[in-house]
């Protein structure tokens, strides 16, 4: 039981404590050390334990900076991601650093949401002359760096040696132009009757829109001029796309018209497609997972081989304090580091960003076991910017719709992409008038 | 003196409930027709009045027109066969059973309990075309395989199904209370003139069960009206917008394509549709409903 005397002498043993650690605290600030608090909202756009990855990697570097914590904040998948990014933008409250999906950088530029990083960048000579340069066309704005790749991609092809070696295809040779990929796919789709047992290839619905936008790119097309604010959603390389895919799904029947992304890599696995388009970042999952061998390989070409790089970049946000904006391109900085990159990389399947990183140790000794993982990286060669326009969100949803229709037979290709045309023309009118 | 502070004192009592009233339902839909009149997107800083542009737009939206298709599909669809079934449960639910008739209940509440977004998972791994159990057993049964929600037309039905399983033990839930309040007199009557189960259903049960049918409906024309989480959690709309719903669609208007002034468009024409329906409704179902015993 407290009786009154000890009661007393407790509060003034506290109220010493405090003193003391008042007088710490002002003394650190004193030096100008004092703790800077960050929020970091990032997501995972393929596959729920890279959270874990992307927690520790934060926690180590807390650990390595006593005056910087960084606070993690999950978010989600990418749109939603985008969506809380707005959402506290327009609220006054915005997070101090963001993992943003590249093609949504037009939209924070619109919202003034974001800062350029030259002078940062100047600091550290040869630092952003390691990255790709196909993972910075989606930073670039009026001369300015405004953006960090970091978790960044292209499309695949993967396929299943199994079903290949069981219809007489030879196990190490996957499919190079679209014509092979036609042929082998109707020599690997397994029905009975009307019924599909077992598709030749699935192109994963959900991110349709940018895996069609690699088609576009093989056939040596572009859906959107950022630069020259110019929309080419109805080009004959985009229609000459479409076509292709719906011969494949309407046409041959080898391929299902629609699924979600989330879905195909479950159906790879559980040998429901013998082909998949999807992400490298689903690479580590389909390791642990799959019970065949598979191979991953460039997107076969038409024209060309073609790839829009995709994934999230790193941004610092406006409207925070400026020692904020410092201690947010410190941590940057810190996991856009060789070391950082391939760890990363080996953990989730994306491409390691700055060319640097696979010169390390541990990545030789992984691309050496598991060359898979330079497939994405090799690609890099034929990649391009990924489409961006401000608005994105809406983008996506017309092109998507565009591309469900057409591929369900329902409309041809020319219909479908003039139809998006058109309403993207609208919907980006006062974009566009400004060029 | 006394007679004006006892008017002023009810007034008084009612401030902290109308408080929130204000804050969170009237200044928000004021708001919402305020907002809809101007455009205010990405592109617009600050809202600019523009009229009633917004709706123009909207009703010359084939994708609008879709929308609205589709989320009367869903309430015509699901309201009629959760009713039906809720109302068979409860009806059988309420006779003796023994012991097992506590099990069956749980059983059929079940579904309710299970959070939304666990029952949305569910239903995907059900649903899946390849690996997925429900395909599983069709093909035991010699039927074909469906593809569920990749499928342009059996998408939504596979969203209904979901519903329907998922809320049906609440509305039997509400018809069991309504059982339980019936006098049992008029069931000794029945038996005296010698009805069987069939006719003291159609003849007593039903009708005494009139009022809680009127709550029923409107409760399940409102929570259908609003259904979005399924739709966000099982599809996102897809594919090819078969799946999308009224209110699904002002989330993607108003904050993934932050175009506010079209989200608010929407939400006005929606409020507007709901009360519609919501007052036909309760016109017809008044009349036939006898709330006296």
């Amino acid at each position: 039981m407290l009786n009154g005397r000890r009661l007393r002498n407790l509060v003034r043993s506290l109220l010493v404590v405090v003193a003391v650690v008042g007088l710490l605290a002002s003394q650190a600030s004193a030096q100008g050390e004092r703790l800077v608090r960050l929020t970091f909202y990032y997501p995972v756009g393929v596959a729920g334990p890279l959270a874990r990855v992307v927690d520790g990697m934060v926690q180590e570097f807390n650990a390595e900076h006593p005056f910087i914590e960084v606070v993690p904040v999950y978010s989600g998948d990418y749109d939603p991601t985008m969506m809380k990014v707005q959402t506290a933008v327009r609220g006054g409250n915005p997070p101090d650093i963001a993992v943003v999906e590249i093609s949504e950088f037009p939209s924070l530029l619109a919202m003034d949401a974001i800062v350029p990083l030259d002078d940062y960048i100047a600091q550290h000579p040869g630092y952003i002359e390691a990255f790709f340069p196909a993972f910075l066309d989606n930073s670039q704005f009026e001369g300015q760096i405004w953006g960090i790749p970091f978790q960044r991609s292209t499309p695949v092809l993967y396929w299943n040696k199994a079903a290949f070696a069981e219809v007489g295809l030879d196990p190490e040779s996957p499919p190079t132009t679209w014509a092979e990929l036609a042929d082998y796919a109707q020599r690997l789709t397994v029905r009975s009757g009307t019924e599909v047992s077992r598709w030749g290839v699935t192109i994963s619905g959900g991110w349709n829109d940018w895996l069609f936008e690699a088609f576009v790119r093989q056939s040596g097309g572009q859906l959107i001029d950022f630069h020259g604010r110019e929309i080419k959603f109805n080009s004959p390389e985009a229609v000459e796309a479409l076509g292709f895919w719906v011969e494949l799904m309407q046409g041959l029947k080898v391929g299902p018209p629609h699924s979600t992304w989330a879905s195909t890599p479950p159906d790879f696995v559980a040998g429901r497609t013998a082909m998949l388009y999807h992400s490298t970042g689903i690479m580590t999952f389909l390791k642990s997972s799959a019970d065949f061998p598979f191979g991953a390989a460039f997107m076969p070409a038409n024209e060309t081989y073609g790839a829009a790089v995709g994934g999230g970049n790193f941004f610092i946000f406006e409207g925070i304090p400026q020692e904020n904006k410092d201690a947010a391109w410190t941590f940057i900085h810190w996991i856009t580091s060789p070391e950082k990159a391939s760890y990363w990389s080996a953990a989730s399947g994306y491409v390691a960003v700055r060319a640097d990183a696979y010169e390390l140790a541990e990545m030789q000794d992984l691309v050496t076991e598991h060359p898979e993982y330079l497939v994405a990286r090799d690609q890099l060669a034929y990649g391009h910017g990924k489409m961006m326009a401000p608005a994105y969100q809406r983008v996506r949803e017309i092109l998507k719709s565009a591309l469900d229709d057409a591929q369900a037979g329902l409309v041809s290709p020319q219909v479908a992409l003039d139809r998006a045309q058109e309403e993207m023309e609208r919907t980006l009118r006062s974009w566009i008038q400004g060029r | 003196m006394r007679t004006a502070k006892g008017n002023l004192s009810p007034y008084l009592y009612l401030i902290p409930s109308l408080v929130f009233l204000v804050a969170f339902t009237y200044y928000p839909i004021f708001s919402s027709v305020y907002i809809s009149l101007h455009e205010w997107n990405l592109f617009t800083r600050e809202p600019v009045f523009i009229g009633l542009e917004n709706y123009a737009i909207l009703f010359g939206d084939t994708l609008f027109w879709r929308v609205a298709r589709n989320t009367l599909v869903y309430v015509v669809g699901t309201i009629p066969l959760t009713m039906v079934m809720a109302l068979v449960m409860a009806i059988l639910l309420n006779e003796r059973l023994g012991w097992m008739r506590n099990v069956y209940r749980v059983a059929a509440f079940y579904p309710t309990m299970i959070p939304m977004a666990a029952a949305a998972m569910l239903w995907v791994w059900l649903l899946n075309p390849g690996i997925g159990l429900i395909n599983h057993y069709l093909m035991q049964l010699g039927l074909p395989r469906i593809e569920w929600l990749y499928n342009m037309d059996w998408a939504l039905p596979a969203i209904m199904l979901t519903a329907i399983w998922k809320n049906f033990g609440y509305f039997m839930l509400i018809y069991l209370a309504g059982l339980q309040n019936m006098p049992g007199e008029l069931y000794e009557a029945a038996d005296l003139e010698g009805a069987n189960f069939f006719q003291k259903v159609r003849h007593i049960t039903l009708p005494l069960l009139a009022p809680t049918t009127v709550f029923v409906v409107v409760v399940g024309i409102i929570t259908s009206f609003n259904v979005f989480d399924l739709v966000h959690l099982m599809t996102q709309g897809g594919p090819g917008n078969r799946t999308n719903v009224i209110v699904y669609y002002i989330y993607q208007n108003a904050f993934r394509f932050s175009d506010y002034g079209m989200g608010s468009a929407l939400t006005v024409v929606f409020v507007v549709m709901i009360l519609i329906v919501i007052l036909v409704l309760m016109r017809f179902l008044e009349r036939r409903t006898h709330y006296e015993v």
